[in-house]
């Protein structure tokens, strides 16, 4: 599974160098290649109108998110800083010279050199990338065939930048109910000869349809109905051109439950783009910042459940553009930094059944609720030898199957058996045992993402 | 024109009960959708707490209601679909409370439903998910509580309808069981083929689908003729306000923000000939009670709308 950071919000592709540094000191060695800092929802928007009113169009507009117009002026986003510096310093700004490539899709290439300059130094890899795409209330209804135009410029691009994949959104606007399939078949189909040409493989993505205000679901949102349009892609092209993207923030707005879309989308899933937002307004906060009532009120429990049943190995997306737009560029790397252990956090609970499979036997530390509720997951599959808890009172008990002993009989472990801390204690526990001479592998376990759970709760009386 | 109806919850009360049906058909309504949920609060439920209603014997019930029946017939209101008490299974309960759900309280609001000749009772699936780890599992749940219930619907000719609803994640309100239309069209058409019989059906709650992002037109044209009964209602996309359609904007076209278009339009599609029932009680206790007729009289209009739209 390949973590991959989003770059809105954190790197200005004029003027890249922090942002790029910020992100591969968080530990990031991949980075969405995001066509949309070249050629943005608003400058797509405003295409064809008054100079006077695209004030600022050709520059790469919103770092905070193409789709969060109310962060434009944010004075914390990488972009409106380098425009406060070049007005202190009296630089003439060079973006103002760049030709739009909304107007010049043949410019795409050039307009990303700089920012391609940059990766490769720092050894970036980009292997996905998302082509421009509209807002999600646009009024245009005449620029299909630009986007088709971008698109293909930007599968050309990325396949010599080495991208592998590229988030192609659906046409929506302007088409009449009961079109959108034909359109987008024909759409689709005509990108998939330069995809092939590249190696690339292009992912439809989940929408929100925007009914005056309210976010619902949109094309590609019926899960059912997604697989049907990749598989039929895919029929058509001749072999696998065509996968899925799913955006977590998009099912949240739509109040989806997760598990069942992956579940149906199965294999076509090649990435997940996690943000969070409160599910009514768009946005995208680093997962587990958005919350509600001190807990999240994003259904990460069906998205990690659901990974898990498709055995999910790709693309892991996180973007946090409204988050970093609206920390102080000072306190962006360590925002970064926790970003990164965000995506390793999700990585974790996807892979815990390999994690579960990679040791030959367990003992677990812990007899409480945690590993009750291991047992009643995965006791079958991977039965521990024994548990052990730090209460005297409950050594030589049994608990949930499994004999209670002390920590000390910890240290007659075989070298390959594994130790998994069931006890939120998790530092202080790995601790106590390291400081106990214990050299076996300890891992933590949670059961926060459980497979199922119990209806009650154990109540211990003490 | 297609006949329009009103939960009888903030209109009917136990000590005068015709005199809220003839409130409703002065209103211009000439269908009811019977709150027998009134009568076991799922505020309750949830706290554990039963009252002794269902307790009585079905003749005792039957006595209790024999007014409400009366008052209907003589207002001329139809009872055309009714609500049982909800929800049907308390996840951390005791399981003494389930059994009476399922054993006692079920069965006699069938039996309600059989007295007041409505064809149409709707039933709350269990929210079970996070507990069994798959909608699949939950839907196992709510099927066996239904099977539990379907010879008694085949007997007395009633469609049970299940609804699609809302589940929270912390105050975020998201998709609940039945919100995927091709699941809730086969496993209806599955029960009643097994049962060679219609026992079971649909309510499509207008108001929850707007919550959970549900797409109208989509979802009321994959369910077809096994839609039986509406829940038609308004929200802001947040809360389950229970207002009148029309109400909620987003926008400065202040032009709204329900898919009311996708609303007509699907039941166009399915050319549906039921009743445009509304569930709006809390309108009745936002207005003043001095504007209920008019305010009923308002949603009775725009129940003749969507009438008039759909034909």
């Amino acid at each position: 599974m390949n973590i991959i950071c989003t770059p809105a919000g954190i790197i200005d592709s004029i003027r890249p160098a922090q942002g790029v540094m910020d992100i591969t000191a968080a530990g990031f060695k991949d980075i969405l290649l995001d066509l949309s800092m070249f050629c943005s929802p608003g400058e797509l928007e405003n295409l064809g109108k008054k100079q006077n009113q695209q004030n600022n169009l050709n520059k790469p507009d919103n770092p905070n998110g193409p789709d969060s117009p109310d962060n434009q002026n944010n004075p914390n986003s990488p972009d409106n800083s380098d425009n406060l510096n070049n007005q202190a310093t009296g630089n003439k700004p060079e973006e103002t010279t760049r030709p739009l490539v909304s107007q010049h899709p043949s410019e795409l290439k050039n307009n990303m050199e700089r920012l391609l300059s940059y990766y490769r130094k720092a050894g970036i890899t980009t292997t996905i990338a998302r082509a421009p795409y509209l807002q999600r209330d646009t009024k245009r209804q005449d620029v299909n065939t630009l986007l088709l135009d971008l698109a293909r410029e930007g599968l050309k691009v990325c396949g010599v930048a080495g991208c592998r994949y590229m988030i192609v959104r659906p046409l929506f606007s302007g088409i009449n109910r009961g079109e959108e399939w034909n359109v987008n078949r024909e759409y689709y189909l005509k990108l998939a000869d330069t995809a092939r040409e590249h190696n690339m493989m292009i992912l439809l993505e989940n929408q929100c349809r925007d009914v005056n205000g309210h976010l619902t679901r949109g094309i590609c949102s019926d899960a059912f109905e997604a697989a049907w349009w990749v598989d039929s892609l895919n029929a058509q092209a001749g072999g696998e051109r065509f996968g899925f993207c799913m955006d977590a923030g998009t099912c949240n707005l739509c109040g989806q439950n997760m598990q069942e879309f992956i579940t149906a989308m199965g294999s076509r899933i090649k990435a997940v783009i996690l943000r969070d937002c409160d599910g009514t307004k768009e946005s995208s906060m680093l997962p587990f910042t958005c919350s509600g009532f001190g807990q999240t009120n994003t259904d990460w429990l069906g998205l990690i459940r659901g990974l898990r049943s498709i055995s999910f190995d790709g693309q892991l997306l996180l973007d946090f553009a409204t988050t970093a737009g609206f920390f102080s560029p000072i306190l962006r790397p360590q925002l970064l930094q926790l970003a990164k252990a965000v995506g390793e956090y999700f990585k974790w609970q996807i892979n815990m059944e390999k994690l579960l499979k990679k040791y030959k036997s367990v003992v677990l530390f812990g007899a409480g609720n945690m590993c009750r509720n291991y047992m009643k997951c995965y006791g079958q599959d991977y039965p521990p030898l024994y548990t052990c808890d730090n209460n005297s009172k409950l050594w030589g008990t049994w608990f949930s199957g499994l004999k209670v002993k002390s920590p000390e009989s910890l240290k007659q472990l075989p070298e390959d058996c594994v130790i998994f801390i069931c006890n939120i204690y998790y530092r202080e526990i790995e601790k106590q045992l390291r400081d106990m001479g214990i050299q076996n592998d300890i891992e933590f376990f949670s059961d926060e993402y459980m497979p199922s759970f119990y209806f009650d709760r154990l109540e211990r009386s003490e | 024109m297609l006949p329009i109806g009103v939960q009888t919850k903030n209109i009917v009360e136990d000590n005068c009960p015709g005199e809220g049906f003839r409130l409703m058909r002065q209103a211009g309504f000439s269908c009811g959708d019977f709150s027998l949920n009134g009568y076991l609060l799922n505020s309750s439920l949830y706290q554990s707490e039963v009252n002794t209603f269902f307790d009585q014997s079905l003749q005792e019930l039957e006595h209790f209601f024999a007014p409400h029946k009366k008052g209907a017939d003589e207002a001329g209101i139809t009872i055309n679909q009714m609500h049982m008490p909800y929800p049907n299974y308390v996840p951390r309960a005791a399981k003494a409370l389930n059994d009476y759900l399922r054993d006692v309280v079920a069965p006699k609001s069938m039996q309600i439903c059989a007295f007041f000749n409505c064809p149409c009772i709707v039933i709350h699936g269990f929210k079970l998910a996070y507990f069994l780890g798959s909608e699949e599992e939950e839907w196992r749940r709510t099927e066996m509580f239904l099977d539990n219930l379907a010879p008694m619907a085949k007997d007395m000719g009633i469609t049970m309808c299940i609804e699609n609803l809302y589940d929270s994640l912390n105050g975020h309100l998201v998709e609940g069981p039945c919100c995927n239309a091709r699941k809730a069209a086969d496993r209806i058409d599955r029960m009643n083929d097994r049962y060679h019989a219609q026992v079971l059906g649909f309510c499509f709650d207008t108001g929850h689908a707007n919550l959970t992002g549900l797409d109208f037109e989509d979802f009321i044209t994959t369910l077809d003729y096994r839609l039986k009964v509406l829940h038609i209602h308004d929200n802001d996309g947040v809360s389950d306000l229970h207002q009148v359609p029309f109400t909620f904007t987003k926008t400065r076209e202040n032009l709204p923000s329900t898919d009311w278009n996708g609303f007509i339009k699907g039941l166009k599609n399915i050319k549906f000939s039921k009743t445009l029932s509304f569930e709006t009680a809390p309108v009745l206790t936002s207005f003043p009670e001095e504007l209920k007729p008019q305010a009923l009289s308002f949603i009775a209009g725009i129940g003749k709308y969507f009438s008039d739209s759909c034909l």
